[in-house]
């Protein structure tokens, strides 16, 4: 039997608009978790930029002592090529390890970059073997391996800044999703609640509709369709709370350069938005499916 | 058209709504189901609409066996059962002529066959003019053709009316029942609960008598006041106390007169059947019915 698209449509907005204190908590509800879902989302997907951008560039710096002879650097260079925890290295000499020097100084733009470029001399400056490792987390592992040796001035490794971004970022991103979840639990509840108003406050119209062979799919479907409008209002809240959220950020990161690496790009961006939509979707057809078997064919 | 075979019903805690029930009643009958509140009258009728499941037994309508149709197909079978009540169900918020429209609208019947079924059919119940009025404007009696409306207007082969005049007063109810009686001759069977005596003895119908749950007597052309229990006699205390023996004496000559002024005497009842004989081939969804089927013409049987 056709079920006319007009006819779900206009009981679908009666019933919305009968019980539209409990619509609006119901979408309120589902458009705040959601975004805290987004949240979560996003923000794993920076740590995640945050990490593979440490992880392309150098997990290990061994910078050679400026006076070291060329058969002492040789030796450093076997040795590392030898070490099985190294993905890969590269050489930069005096010049080139100068002119690193004075791009790292001249970004930062802090007011004594400039005094300590001009302190800097081509000579002075150790030449340093950039190495990527296999797992960023062994560099301290690596590092005490050359540190101290001859010809060596320093090793430097981001190790703990990795660790630190990261454990941070799980934390958050735990408490988020685990707010997220108990919102949408509570989203579901409210979303039961407020179809099951809507079955009891037609509950003449539903026995009638039985009674004179109104098909299961036929009652159900304008609840149903309820459940998923609310849901869908839900997450488009969510997603302007979102790309509000994102545009913030992008205003407040512009003014700290050390975290441009931070802002995920607006391809993520929008698969972020469709898995929220998604999820908003699920809830809201979980929400009366639940309701619709639970109050209505009883 | 109707068949109970040994038909047991029992709701939770034990309590038996039906024992044993075995009955037929044949296409284009009207039968009137009898009894004491809590007999199983209203069971019987829930068990036709497969409202509830039964027990054992077996129980056709309209040549589908109720109790084993899977549950998805149960709303098509009440789409040939025409529903009426004691409290006419009407939605309030809904005028007449949404009210009857309703009924088809929710089985997906194109508005083109709306828009003309239902003025018929308001036509036919007499409240051709009152079809932009909603519940709380009309009478008890116009609800309720409104409510016989909505059940007929989609054309079931069976209309059940569950005491349909029990919130009505006697001269209302005896419209109600002119109307049913029009619809059965159009060759819808009708089954009606009643504890309305005074109606049952006037129509002088088929009487199902239900007595906790079991079939008690089946009688053609039968009266209601069988039973000498008082609660049962309400409304005609003359012919309600009437021992067995004296319904089959003296008082039938009364209802005999009565029966005739209601057009329900043998010669009526012949024309009744020509009637209905000539709406049955006007309408091909009705199979052509025996004479002999017919309760009138039926030999009346004592219990």
């Amino acid at each position: 039997m056709p079920i006319s698209a007009r006819y779900v449509a206009r009981e679908t907005a009666a019933n919305l608009w009968r019980n539209r204190l409990m619509a609006i908590a119901a979408v309120l509800t589902v458009g705040v978790s959601l975004s805290l879902v987004g949240t979560a989302l996003l923000l794993r997907q920076a740590v995640n930029d945050q990490l593979v951008a440490l992880g392309d560039n150098v997990n290990l710096q061994v910078f050679v002592k400026p006076s070291a002879s060329t058969a002492q650097i040789a030796t450093l260079r076997a040795q590392i090529s030898e070490t099985p925890q190294v993905r890969s290295f590269t050489y930069l000499d005096h010049l080139q390890s100068y002119d690193q020097a004075k791009r790292l100084f001249e970004e930062e733009q802090g007011p004594n970059g400039n005094v300590i470029i001009s302190a800097l001399t081509p000579q002075t400056t150790p030449p340093v073997f950039e190495i990527q490792l296999v797992h960023p987390g062994d560099a301290a592992t690596v590092a005490a391996v050359f540190q101290g040796q001859t010809g060596v001035y320093n090793v430097a490794f981001p190790s703990k800044s990795i660790h630190d971004l990261q454990s941070l970022s799980n934390v958050v991103q735990v408490v988020l999703l685990v707010l997220a979840l108990v919102l949408l639990i509570s989203a579901v509840v409210l979303m039961l609640n407020a179809i099951r108003m809507a079955i009891f406050s037609r509950r003449r119209e539903v026995g009638v509709m039985r009674l004179v062979g109104a098909t299961a799919w036929f009652i159900r479907l304008p609840f149903m369709v309820e459940g998923l409008v609310q849901g869908i209002l839900g997450s488009l809240l969510a997603i302007g709370i979102v790309l509000l959220g994102d545009l913030g950020i992008r205003a407040l990161i512009h003014h700290f350069p050390l975290f441009h690496r931070a802002v995920v790009p607006g391809h993520d961006v929008f698969v972020t938005e469709v898995i929220v939509v998604l999820v908003g979707l699920i809830v809201g057809v979980v929400g009366s499916a639940v309701a619709v078997r639970r109050f209505l064919d009883a | 058209m109707i068949r109970f075979d040994n038909v047991t019903k029992s709701y939770k805690g034990s309590v038996v709504a039906l024992n044993d029930v075995s009955l037929e009643i044949t296409k284009g009958e009207f039968v009137f189901l009898v009894g004491a509140s809590g007999s199983g009258k209203t069971t019987m009728l829930k068990l036709l609409l497969r409202e509830e499941d039964i027990d054992s037994g077996r129980i056709w309508v309209a040549g589908r066996e109720v109790n084993r149709l899977s549950k998805w197909r149960v709303p098509y079978l009440r789409r040939n059962l025409g529903c009426v009540f004691q409290d006419f169900r009407l939605l309030p918020n809904k005028t007449v002529f949404e009210n009857v429209a309703f009924a088809l609208q929710v089985i997906g019947r194109p508005r083109q066959v709306i828009n003309t079924q239902v003025p018929q059919v308001l036509e036919l119940v007499g409240l051709g003019q009152k079809g932009g009025r909603f519940p709380h404007e009309l009478s008890g009696g116009e609800q309720q053709r409104v409510a016989v409306a909505r059940a007929f207007v989609n054309r079931p082969l069976v209309l059940l009316a569950d005491e349909p005049t029990g919130n009505l007063d006697p001269g209302t109810s005896q419209g109600i029942m002119a109307l049913l009686d029009r619809i059965n001759r159009t060759g819808t069977t009708v089954v009606m609960a009643t504890h309305d005596s005074s109606i049952v003895d006037m129509m002088r119908r088929r009487v199902i008598e239900i007595d906790n749950g079991r079939l008690v007597r089946d009688q053609a052309r039968g009266i209601y006041g069988i039973d000498p229990a008082p609660s049962s006699t309400f409304g005609l205390p003359a012919t309600g106390r009437l021992q067995q023996g004296q319904a089959a004496g003296g008082a039938v000559g009364a209802r005999r007169r009565r029966s005739a002024a209601r057009g329900t005497d043998p010669a009526q009842a012949r024309r009744d059947v020509l009637a209905t004989s000539a709406v049955d081939a006007a309408d091909d969804i009705f199979e052509p019915r025996a004479a002999s089927s017919l309760p009138a013409s039926r030999p009346p049987r004592r219990p």
